[in-house]
């Protein structure tokens, strides 16, 4: 017993102690979950077996619905979409904001930290906001393009078929630009100087600079990025309900809030339970991506 | 003329980097800068190389005017106190970067960067990357990138202090040597004055953006402008002792015990306070001929050489050749060489 104590105080007791404790929680609250998602996916689910553990077999029966449905194609597309477009939009314009305050004008870190409010904002707030700015009839942004002269007559962002998943795109690229251009701004502010006057001296141009010296430094941190921002994206679920409700047809419907369609006003959750397995196909390679990135660093 | 630095000012805000300064560099010198941190030496340095805008004052490289050119038209190739390798790329890549920037093909950038590999003793090492490397041996790279490059001048920004003492001493006669068999100009930024002293053909030793005295080394060691100049070259320090001269102008007397009175070789002003310089190596111990009874503080003796320090105010340092021949506690006369003595003005400290 005493020996058990020290080895908890001052030994490896103390390793497996917090290894532990941090494993148990991850079981607890995301292992075991996500394998009874898993089991739930190849079973019957109805009101009357919600309660239980065994349930009737289904076999592929589940998977099978799904790909039979009508809406199955335009939802991947429309996740396919949302994705890539959120993605390239939050990466290219953070990267870009990253290095303009990288550039150390006046109040640059200042206006850098105002940033953070997109961050701080909850989902369903800032799809509230661009449901306003969208408005077809009321809208900000209609106001200021008729203004410009750009169009002549609204656009109906949230109700138009071919519209309404950029809608929930645009805004879903303002609400990730904050943590994208803060986690390159620190990338970017890792990179030593002497290393850009180097290069300067060496005859490097601004654009061989960047391409040379800057994206070969930051690829851990673009890596991490990219990953954490496939993950952010295929989370994001606010915006939908605040914006479009899937609609209008589900042509702005994606994986994630389908799944919660299917699970939560159906209540219909084997099925719902397949559609989010669909996700974790993605997430999984956005770890690969993410654990790789992080394991080639080049530093110093 | 190679680098022509003609009244170079440098203002940073209110802030006055350089005043003023004026260095001209013909073709294959090895200029040291020199001075304590924040005299503007590493300033200079940059401002040549383009990495800071000057004020006011004209920067010409090889006859051309460059005070507006981008760092990467002047033509000019700088080593790095950090080495600021590529830590990306493999030593090969980091020699070739500038070569492959201007467009030559691989294989003869990577040619040439064997050749040079050869000159600095990388050859095996041209596949590593630079952390992979120890301290020696990145110095090595980025003196290997710069010599690819054939540039115009070689900058070097205090290339040798992060190496061990021993390396230093070595890298300083290599760094000469290799200056010597490219035919380069190279400006050398030190705030060591031995380096500057052993490595230069010629001396810029710089106080708070001011140049205090420029000129060959011995030059500066034997005939400083200044008290700061003759305090800041030459290791041990020399030696200040407050005087005044006689009232024949022919000899000034010394403010230690005994007022020892010193003869001069030239005539100064009968009466005037003076700040009387000596050199260590010109002080000397006897035991019965000497112009002071002094007692000895301390002997540090390194078996060649032997440093004694006197118990008087201010204290004396002196320096002899071999073992010591007095032991601390022990009293002995002190000689003073009168043809040695450097006068300054007590109150301007510019040399008399």
């Amino acid at each position: 017993m005493k020996r058990l104590f020290i080895s908890i105080s001052d030994g490896k007791g103390f390793d497996i102690l917090l290894v532990g404790l941090a494993m148990f929680f991850l079981l607890a609250l995301a292992g075991i979950p996500l394998l009874y998602n898993v089991l739930m996916s190849f079973q019957e689910v109805d009101m009357f077996t919600l309660g239980s553990f065994i349930r009737p077999w289904a076999g592929l029966d589940n998977y099978r619905y799904i790909f039979a449905q009508p809406e199955f194609w335009l939802v991947m597309k429309n996740t396919a979409l949302f994705v890539f477009c959120s993605m390239a939009g939050q990466f290219v314009l953070g990267f870009g904001l990253a290095i303009f305050f990288q550039q150390n004008f006046w109040g640059a870190s200042t206006i850098r930290g105002l940033f953070l409010v997109s961050w701080v904002m909850p989902g369903l707030v800032v799809g509230g906001i661009w449901s306003f700015i969208l408005a077809g009839d009321y809208g900000v942004l209609n106001a200021i393009l008729e203004g410009l002269g750009i169009i002549d007559e609204p656009v109906f962002w949230k109700s138009d078929p071919d519209l309404a998943i950029w809608a929930v795109i645009i805004a879903n690229i303002w609400l990730g630009l904050a943590f994208n251009m803060l986690l390159l701004s620190v990338g970017l502010a890792a990179i030593p100087r002497d290393l850009y006057e180097a290069a300067e001296l060496d005859g490097a141009t601004a654009w061989q600079r960047f391409r040379t010296i800057t994206l070969p430094m930051m690829r851990s941190t673009i890596g991490a990025v990219l990953a954490l921002g496939l993950i952010g994206t295929l989370q994001q679920f606010d915006l939908f309900p605040a914006m479009t409700e899937g609609g209008p047809a589900n042509t702005s419907s994606v994986t994630q809030y389908w799944a919660w369609q299917m699970s939560f006003k159906q209540y219909d959750f084997a099925r719902g339970a397949t559609i989010s397995m669909l996700m974790l196909v993605f997430v999984f390679m956005a770890a690969i991506v993410y654990v790789r990135s992080t394991r080639g660093e080049v530093r110093g | 003329m190679q680098i022509e630095i003609l009244n170079l000012d440098k203002h940073y805000g209110a802030y006055h980097a350089l005043r003023d300064v004026t260095v001209q560099i013909p073709k294959g010198q090895f200029v040291a800068l020199v001075g304590p941190s924040g005299c503007g030496k590493s300033t200079l340095l940059r401002s040549i190389a383009g990495l800071e805008t000057i004020t006011s004052g004209t920067l010409k490289i090889e006859g051309e005017i460059v005070n507006d050119l981008p760092p990467r038209k002047r033509d000019v190739a700088m080593v790095f106190q950090s080495y600021a390798l590529y830590p990306h790329m493999s030593v090969a890549e980091n020699m070739t970067y500038s070569l492959r920037i201007q467009g030559v093909s691989k294989a003869d950038a990577l040619k040439r960067a064997r050749e040079v590999a050869e000159v600095t003793g990388l050859t095996d090492l041209l596949d590593r990357r630079p952390r992979d490397l120890s301290g020696g041996q990145r110095q090595r790279v980025a003196m290997g990138r710069a010599i690819v490059r054939e540039p115009k001048a070689f900058l070097f920004d205090e290339p040798l202090s992060n190496l061990d003492a021993a390396l230093r001493v070595h890298m300083r006669t290599e760094v000469r040597a290799l200056h010597d068999r490219l035919g380069a100009t190279s400006v050398y930024v030190t705030h060591d004055q031995i380096e500057a002293m052993t490595m230069a053909d010629h001396v810029v030793v710089m106080r708070q953006g001011v140049i205090e005295q420029q000129g060959a080394p011995m030059e500066l060691y034997d005939r400083p402008a200044n008290k700061f100049v003759a305090g800041f070259i030459g290791s041990p320090a020399m030696n200040f002792v407050d005087g005044k001269i006689g009232e024949d102008g022919h000899s000034v007397t010394l403010a230690l015990p005994n007022t020892p009175v010193i003869p001069l070789s030239r005539k100064a002003e009968a009466g005037r306070n003076v700040t009387v310089g000596m050199r260590p190596e010109h002080l000397s111990l006897d035991a019965n001929d000497g112009q002071i009874e002094v007692a000895i503080r301390s002997v540090e003796s390194t078996g060649s050489m032997a440093y004694y320090t006197t118990r008087t105010d201010p204290e004396l340092m002196l320096v002899e050749q071999g073992r010591n021949r007095f032991r601390t506690g022990d009293t002995a006369r002190l000689r003073i060489a009168p043809e040695n003595v450097q006068l300054f003005d007590r109150k301007t400290d510019i040399a008399i």
